[in-house]
């Protein structure tokens, strides 16, 4: 089975290193606002949830690009983009509800989360856990992920 | 299945095509066009026209990606009719037979027939070639007619080359068909902020000049100008059809089915030629718009290869960069939903206006200037058509917040 990026949001703390590993992996910038994963921050309940691209089956960012440069790729099932392509019109930012879709000044180009090869940084750099990188049955608990698929895809 | 023709080699045209050949290895498709270029961007010709997109990266496919997929093209044919019966495609160069016909037509922009409109000067922006034609004409002095999202984005292309731009808008502020009141009133004043001159509630009723267009007379005054550029709508391509005896809806596009096939078996249509369904209303629309005239090509095609698929409908979408500042627009303006029991969420900051319309509980439009962040998780909930008490129910649930964690930016748009 495909490994995926899962995020456990009961175990993140909200450290940050994540984006900061993936920030410097991808644009050897120690700049979070580069990482294509975000930790949603919720300080008045204590919750931290980190965001990053689900690599959807029908993804709504293919759907509204306008340069039809979004792409599933047929080997990995990953969402994956021509960058060279890319006018940066911000309709995929938009689309997505997960808000995984990034604008990144220096390539004036919107990116996604490309699990970096098989070998994702933020997982390698999370302390806690919140982050894992492995086949979805192996972690998820069956309830939760029906009741998420149960709001997601109805 | 003998084989499968498609006329037109746009969104919907290409999104049928490449879903046909996905699903299906063997079937010829034939597609047949009048413009003898690769399918390119329609929505970027403007970022063309203000240098900020290369032409050659407007296009999407080359000629050689046509063959690799096994499409037969017929570039630069003009159709003269449909013989239904014969099942044959007349063009002026050969004919054509089909077995199963995708109608991807789209739509033309309208030059309002005022005296002078065939002044040399006059221009609409709909393909490559009128944008190649503007830029030899080399405009100084411009007037947009229109303020829809092309008119707009045309007004702010041509000031970044350095020509003096108007807006004439015949409502009585911009954008009228994308934004409600007030927003379009902010939108207006960073227009005017940016050295773009806005004239609402204006008609244009002639151009003059000798030669090339030279002014231009509104019902208010005249106006000094070397290039008008109208961008004061669009007409569906429906002709060929209409005479071939396919059935045209109410609001001029050709009618469908959920299916999205015409009144003729085996005749399939998609993209702006049609009149499809509203997602939000469940009323009939021309939706105009990217986004869907790809889904619309996917589903036609499905249909047309046997696999029974509904289309769910069309939802619009607009995001405009507005000098560097990003306006939104998802779903219905409450001129559009009737302005019946909308509740409006509102709120604003120095730099950020947001507005959400809210109808019996349930999200129907949303417009947004300078906001990227929550746009798509509202945007989901809309198409979901999950409630508002549901969302705010969840929301304050630390349990269920946890699972559809998705919500959370969504949150501060929603709040009332």
């Amino acid at each position: 089975m495909r490994k995926q990026l899962i995020v456990d949001s009961t175990k993140c703390t909200g450290c940050g290193l994540c984006q900061m590993a993936c920030a410097i992996k991808k644009k050897r910038q120690c700049e979070p606002s580069l990482a294509r994963i975000r930790i949603w921050r919720d300080e008045t309940r204590g919750m931290f949830i980190p965001m990053v691209c689900q690599q959807c089956e029908n993804p709504p960012c293919a759907a509204v690009c306008l340069m039809n440069i979004i792409t599933k790729d047929p080997v990995n099932g990953l969402t994956i983009r021509n960058l060279d392509a890319c006018i940066a019109c911000r309709a995929c930012q938009v689309a997505c509800p997960f808000e995984a879709s990034h604008y990144d000044y220096l390539q004036e180009a919107v990116v996604n989360c490309d699990h970096c090869q098989g070998s994702p940084e933020c997982v390698q750099y999370c302390p806690t856990g919140a982050l894992q990188y492995a086949p979805l049955n192996a972690v998820l608990d069956n309830g939760r992920h029906n009741e998420a698929l149960r709001r997601i895809c109805t | 299945m003998k084989n499968i023709v498609i006329i037109g080699n746009g969104a919907a045209g290409n999104s049928a095509a490449e879903t046909i050949r996905r699903e299906n290895s063997e079937v010829p498709i034939i597609m047949i066009a009048q413009e003898e270029l690769p399918v390119y961007s329609a929505c970027a010709l403007p970022d063309c026209l203000s240098g900020g997109v290369d032409r050659n990266r407007l296009f999407i496919k080359g000629m050689q990606d046509y063959s690799i997929l096994g499409i037969t093209t017929k570039f630069g044919y003009e159709i003269d009719r449909i013989d239904i019966k014969q099942r044959t495609i007349i063009t002026d160069k050969e004919a054509i037979d089909f077995d199963r016909l995708i109608l991807a037509t789209g739509s033309r922009a309208i030059i309002p027939p005022v005296p002078g409109c065939n002044l040399d000067g006059n221009f609409v922006v709909k393909t490559i070639g009128d944008i190649d034609r503007i830029m030899a004409h080399k405009p100084r002095q411009v007037l947009v007619v229109g303020s829809g999202n092309i008119g707009i984005e045309v007004a702010e292309a041509l000031q970044v080359r350095g020509c003096q731009v108007t807006i004439v808008e015949l409502m009585d502020y911009i954008l009228p068909r994308i934004f409600d009141e007030e927003p379009a009133r902010q939108l207006g004043q960073i227009l005017i902020d940016h050295g773009i001159r806005v004239l609402t509630g204006e008609r244009v009723i002639g151009v003059s000049g000798g030669q090339r267009v030279e002014q231009a007379t509104t019902d208010q005054r005249t106006i000094i100008c070397d290039t008008i550029i109208w961008a004061a709508g669009v007409k569906q391509n429906v002709e060929i059809a209409q005479t071939a005896g396919v059935k045209i809806g109410k609001l001029g596009g050709i009618q469908v089915d959920s299916h999205l096939q015409t009144n003729v078996e085996g005749i399939y249509a998609c993209g702006d030629c049609i009149e499809s369904i509203d997602m939000l209303t469940g009323n009939p629309t021309l939706s105009l718009l990217w986004p869907n005239a790809k889904r619309q090509g996917q589903v036609a095609a499905l249909n047309c290869l046997g696999q029974e698929l509904e289309y769910e409908g069309a939802v619009s979408m607009v995001v405009e960069d507005i000098c560097g500042i990003t306006a939104v627009s998802i779903g219905m303006t409450s001129t559009a939903l009737g302005s019946k029991d909308i509740n409006i969420i509102e709120g604003q900051t120095h730099n950020q206006y947001w507005r959400v319309l809210v109808q019996n509980d349930l999200i129907m439009g949303m417009q947004t200037i300078g906001i990227t962040s929550g746009l798509g998780a509202v945007m989901t909930l809309m198409k979901k058509r999950t409630t508002l008490s549901e969302f705010r129910q969840t929301i304050t649930d630390d349990t269920l917040i946890r699972k559809t964690a998705w919500y959370l930016p969504a949150r501060r748009l929603l709040e009332v």
